[in-house]
């Protein structure tokens, strides 16, 4: 009651409603200036995180850096020649320069310590401090490169045709800015090389930025696709330009309120915009239903006033469960999930809102000689779309069996390939095949140890516990199990240096690349390395107390899965030789992997929450549990046959599909909603046969159902077009489901109704 | 006017008396690591990193100069701490303008190694200081300007700004504050490429020992990884007479006693 008095307030005051509207919104929009970014997806967990404090713990004590981007130099020719060695000089020399770089400990040609034996002199010092002048130099620096293992693999590729340089960043440097800066520089070499600059902190802070400019691209195209679609099917400039501005309004005013809120638009927040404008769709019932009152009655306030008598209950609830589906998102732990689901509930109530006040008062606007033209064909009978529609409703109700019966097997099959479903997440798959990032990713994963760095800190209760020979051996094997799994490409740690001092201290010998026997002996070692290196070398591996050793470990992917590998062989290693230490992952990799984890647990907690929630909003709205199980059906078929085509497809179930099924099923509910409610509407007020509702049903409320699945779809097909993954896939997802929901809920619906007629009828 | 022009007049013939850039650094150098014929100090150095976790370094250094300030040195070290290097001797020769000879007795294979020291800018035994910074960096290598004069607590200071000559230099340029009366660096920045500060080096202590003024507590500390290395001398001695022939393969594998108290 209260809604349509909003409504009558609405239609006798129509000016009123549009300056308080227009009034709202500008107050809103004096937000915008305070806007503040945050491109990082990694803040998703909050500084405050058991991962993030962990890994700030180990960087501090080990002086590792959170960041570090990887250069790679490819010569089909070989690196190793004095021109490619010069420009691996100069661009190395260049990027020492580069503000944000953690100049001290890049690793490259000319930086990285060298220990090595010539003539009886032990040498620790830069591997190449200068580009060589003679062809002998160059020979020298391949005997060093190749007889080290410890840079075979590292800094050049075992073919010699790749060389990388490590450049760590400062904490807080941008990885997309220095990233682009690094492309300048490698720019200004001509010469047959080419060059690649990989990492996570490249591919994070690119995405981060990219994301925040597709969404400014993209919503004004999905806006004015929108647009363009609300024309064709109304004809009329006033509605379009209404439905456009009831998502305007919307969005302005929770991008307003969270801006004043203090909150940062975070990459999940500036999806909202997309969002909001989908969900705005909504209206189009209303629309829809006006258009054929108009034309019966022929009476602009009454057709309103009907109108919003029989679309308030079903718009409603659908307004109900889709801020529902979002609101659950509260529920979860991670910050910017939980902004996001309250920015969206809150739009959405904005936008029932205005369906209510907004919509009637600009309806009273429209031009009747218009109107009249454009609702002319808006009938069950004379429209083309609504006698189809009526017969794919009628036929879904005549044949109910084979329709079931063909449901369930394509439901049998969707079950069988969510069982492939793979889980797993990899921020640089979130880039296309083609994209430099994925380009560069793959061609130093190919030829070099891996671009992705993860660490296992090994800890003990003694102090120089790290010096024993037996510790030091632990650790060696610990890297030749690690090293067995496919996705490591190289790990090192105190181990490495130990055995290199060890042989070079006898003349180069092979047979003495090992451990030596003594702790005195390691001890001895690890000092003298410490006299001539760089204090970082030690630091990196080993804590100066020796309780504590750092292994590292390259891995070949980014997929989380691969850092999971890792730590569960270290635990089969631990158990098959036990030692007295304690084994921590720690690195991007393990955080990608937590992050991973936590987002997708999240996530799928998130999902069984909307699920019984959204099933409680149906019972609610229908009075009745037996009619709330029907409701559920196109949703449950919905997101199954979606999973089942991702399970099929191989598609990894990753993060940004994980938010999607969350945001999905108050969405995708609708529909359900809007058919249950007028069916059974319709049935009351005629009386009549079943079979002549639900064909009526499918005909004009699902002719609504139709433009609202078209108008969705559209404006979300624009992603399909996106360079980054997860858009393509949000966009696949969205389409695929409007689709589906609305083509399940006018066929499968008549059908279940007739199917279960005596159980939903029974007593009644 | 007349008071101004009188008064520059009598300024200039003491800025023609002045020093340059150059005999300051110089003078420096000879009162910083020239001292006496000899040295001898029992050196304790904290490395300590961002975290606050130390290393700790103990050794006995003697020092030997070959003829003039700037000429050849000879020094020897012998490690107390850390434990596990006890006995553990390093020798290195110094000459101008020539790499060093370097050696070390590594007590767990009896063996004397002689190591290459094809960088005077790499770390001092795993310190902040650099070779260069503990045993000197070869005058001829920078150009000197005295930029302007300035206090470092209540000594009077010559800031001289030293640029490498050659571009390949791993820093940019540095600063230095030398005393005026002793000629002591007192306080040191070494600048790196970006002309960002990221060295510093700070006298704590000096204390007259036989009439040397001598640094006795230094630190060194590197201002963008945090890690810094604290330096004290104790049982600082000169002109005590250490023989040349002390400086060979032979003592480092039995360190003299007497000298390494």
């Amino acid at each position: 009651m209260k809604k349509t008095s909003l409504v009558e307030l609405s239609i006798r005051h129509p000016r009123w409603v549009l300056a308080l509207a227009g009034v709202l919104t500008l107050l809103f929009l004096t937000q915008f200036p305070g806007i503040r970014t945050d491109t990082n997806p990694k803040h998703m967990l909050p500084e405050t995180s058991d991962v993030r404090v962990w890994n700030d713990r180990v960087d501090r004590t080990f002086g590792l850096y959170e960041d570090t981007i990887v250069v790679g130099v490819e010569n089909d020719a070989g690196v190793l020649n004095r021109e490619t060695l010069g420009r691996i000089v100069r661009i190395t020399d260049a990027i020492l320069r580069l503000e944000g770089v953690a100049a001290r400990d890049v690793s490259g040609f000319t930086t990285i310590t060298n220990v090595s034996a010539e003539g009886g002199t032990l040498t620790v010092g830069p591997l190449m401090p200068a580009a060589p002048r003679q062809a002998a130099e160059v020979e020298t620096l391949r005997r060093a490169l190749f007889g080290n293992p410890l840079f075979v693999n590292r800094i050049v590729s075992a073919d010699g045709k790749t060389s990388a340089v490590y450049v760590p960043l400062e904490k807080g440097a941008n990885g997309a800015e220095i990233a682009s800066r690094i492309r300048d520089i490698v720019a200004k070499e001509k010469g047959p090389e080419r060059y690649y600059i990989a990492g996570d902190p490249v591919a994070r802070d690119t995405f981060g930025a990219e994301m925040f400019k597709l969404m400014a691209i993209f919503s004004p195209i999905a806006g004015m696709i929108m647009f363009a679609a609300i024309q064709f099917m109304f004809r009329n400039l006033a509605l379009s330009a209404a439905m456009m501005g009831v998502s305007m309004v919307a969005i302005i005013w929770s991008m307003g309120l969270l801006i004043g809120a203090g909150f940062p638009v975070h990459i999940m927040s500036s999806m909202a915009p997309v969002f909001l404008m989908a969900i705005a769709t909504d209206s189009i019932h209303i629309f829809n239903e006006f258009y054929f009152r108009y034309q019966e009655r022929g009476d602009r306030l009454a057709a309103i006033r009907e109108t919003m008598a029989a679309v308030s209950r079903p718009v409603r609830y659908t307004a109900l469960a889709t801020a529902a589906g979002f609101a659950v998102l509260l529920f979860m732990n991670i910050v910017p999930v939980k902004v996001f689901g309250a920015l969206i509930a809150f739009g959405t109530v904005v936008l029932r809102l205005l369906s209510f006040s907004f919509i009637p008062a600009v309806l009273t606007f429209v031009r009747e000689d218009r109107l009249a033209r454009a609702a002319a064909s808006e009938s069950v009978e004379a429209d083309r779309t609504a006698r189809i529609l009526g017969r794919l409703g009628a036929f879904g109700a005549a044949r109910p069996g084979p329709v079931v019966a063909a449901a369930l097997v394509l439901l049998a099959i969707a079950v069988w390939g969510t069982s492939k479903i793979n889980v797993n997440n990899n921020l640089v798959a979130w880039f296309k095949a083609s994209s430099d990032i994925r380009v560069a990713d793959t061609a130093m994963n190919r030829a070099l140890g891996g671009t992705s760095l993860g660490y296992l800190v090994v800890q003990s209760e003694e102090a120089d516990f790290m010096k024993r020979p037996e510790a030091v051996r632990w650790l060696q094997d610990l890297q030749r199990h690690l090293e067995g799994l496919p996705a490591v490409g190289k790990t090192f740690s105190v181990a490495d240096y130990v055995k290199r001092i060890n042989r070079v201290l006898h003349d180069d010998e092979a047979k003495h690349d090992v451990v030596p026997d003594t702790s005195e002996a390691i001890g001895q070692y690890l000092f003298l390395f410490s006299m001539s290196a760089k204090p970082s070398d030690l630091d990196n591996v080993v804590t100066p107390d020796y309780r504590a050793a750092n292994l590292w470990i390259q891995l070949k992917t980014w997929d989380a899965a691969a850092m999971r590998q890792v730590i569960a062989a270290a635990a089969d290693y631990q158990k098959a030789s036990p030692l007295s230490v304690t084994v921590k992952p720690a690195g991007i990799a393990y955080f990608n992997l937590v992050w991973n984890d936590e987002v997708l647990g999240d996530m799928v907690r998130g999902f069984a929450i909307a699920l019984f929630v959204v099933f409680a909003i149906l019972a609610l709205n229908f009075r009745s549990l037996k009619w709330a199980v029907v409701g559920y059906m196109p949703l449950l078929f919905t997101i199954l046959l979606i999973y089942g085509v991702v399970g099929f497809a191989g598609k990894d179930f990753d993060m940004p599909l994980s938010v999607l099924s969350t945001l999905s099923l108050g969405m995708a509910v609708d529909f359900a909603i809007h058919f249950v409610g007028r069916f059974r509407q319709r049935l009351s007020e005629t009386g009549g046969g079943l079979i002549e509702a639900l064909q009526w049903t499918a005909a004009r409320p699902g002719k609504g159902i139709v433009r609202n699945a078209v108008l969705f779809a559209a404006a979300f097909s624009v992603m399909l077009f996106a360079p980054l993954t997860p858009y393509v896939a949000v966009g696949a997802f969205i389409v695929a489901m409007m689709l589906l929901s609305a083509l399940f809920t006018l066929l499968l619906l008549p059908a279940l109704v007739m199917l279960g007629r005596r159980w939903l009828f029974q007593g009644g | 006017m007349r008071h101004w022009i009188a008064l520059l007049a009598a300024l200039l013939p003491l800025q023609v008396l002045a020093l340059s850039g150059e005999e300051v650094m110089k003078k420096s150098q000879a009162a910083f690591l020239y001292a006496g014929k000899d040295f001898k100090a029992r050196v304790l150095m904290k490395l300590i990193n961002k975290d606050g976790q130390e290393r700790l370094r103990e050794l006995a250094m003697l020092r030997r100069n070959s003829g003039e300030a700037g000429g050849e040195q000879k020094f020897f070290m012998y490690f107390f701490q850390p434990a596990d290097v006890k006995d553990m001797t390093f020798m290195t020769f110094k000459y101008p303008a020539k790499d060093d000879d370097r050696w070390l007795f590594v007590p767990a294979l009896n063996m004397v190694k002689r190591i290459a020291a094809q960088d005077k800018r790499s770390s001092f035994v795993g310190s902040d200081f650099t070779y260069e910074d503990v045993s000197g960096r070869d005058l001829g290598d920078d150009s000197h300007v005295i930029e302007r004069e300035d206090k470092v607590g209540a000594r009077d200071c010559y800031v001289v700004k030293s640029t490498p000559k050659a571009g390949d230099a791993d820093f940019g340029h540095k600063l230095t504050w030398v005393d005026k009366a002793n000629f002591l660096p007192l306080k040191e920045e070494q600048y790196d490429r970006r002309g960002a500060r990221y060295k510093l080096f700070t006298a704590d202590e000096v204390a007259d020992v036989k009439g040397f003024p001598t640094v006795t507590r230094r630190t060194m500390k590197n201002l963008q990884s945090g890690h810094r290395s604290e330096v004290t001398y104790v049982k600082s001695d000169y002109d005590l007479g250490i023989d040349d022939s002390l400086f060979t393969e032979r003592f480092l594998r039995q360190p003299p006693r007497k000298w390494i108290d």
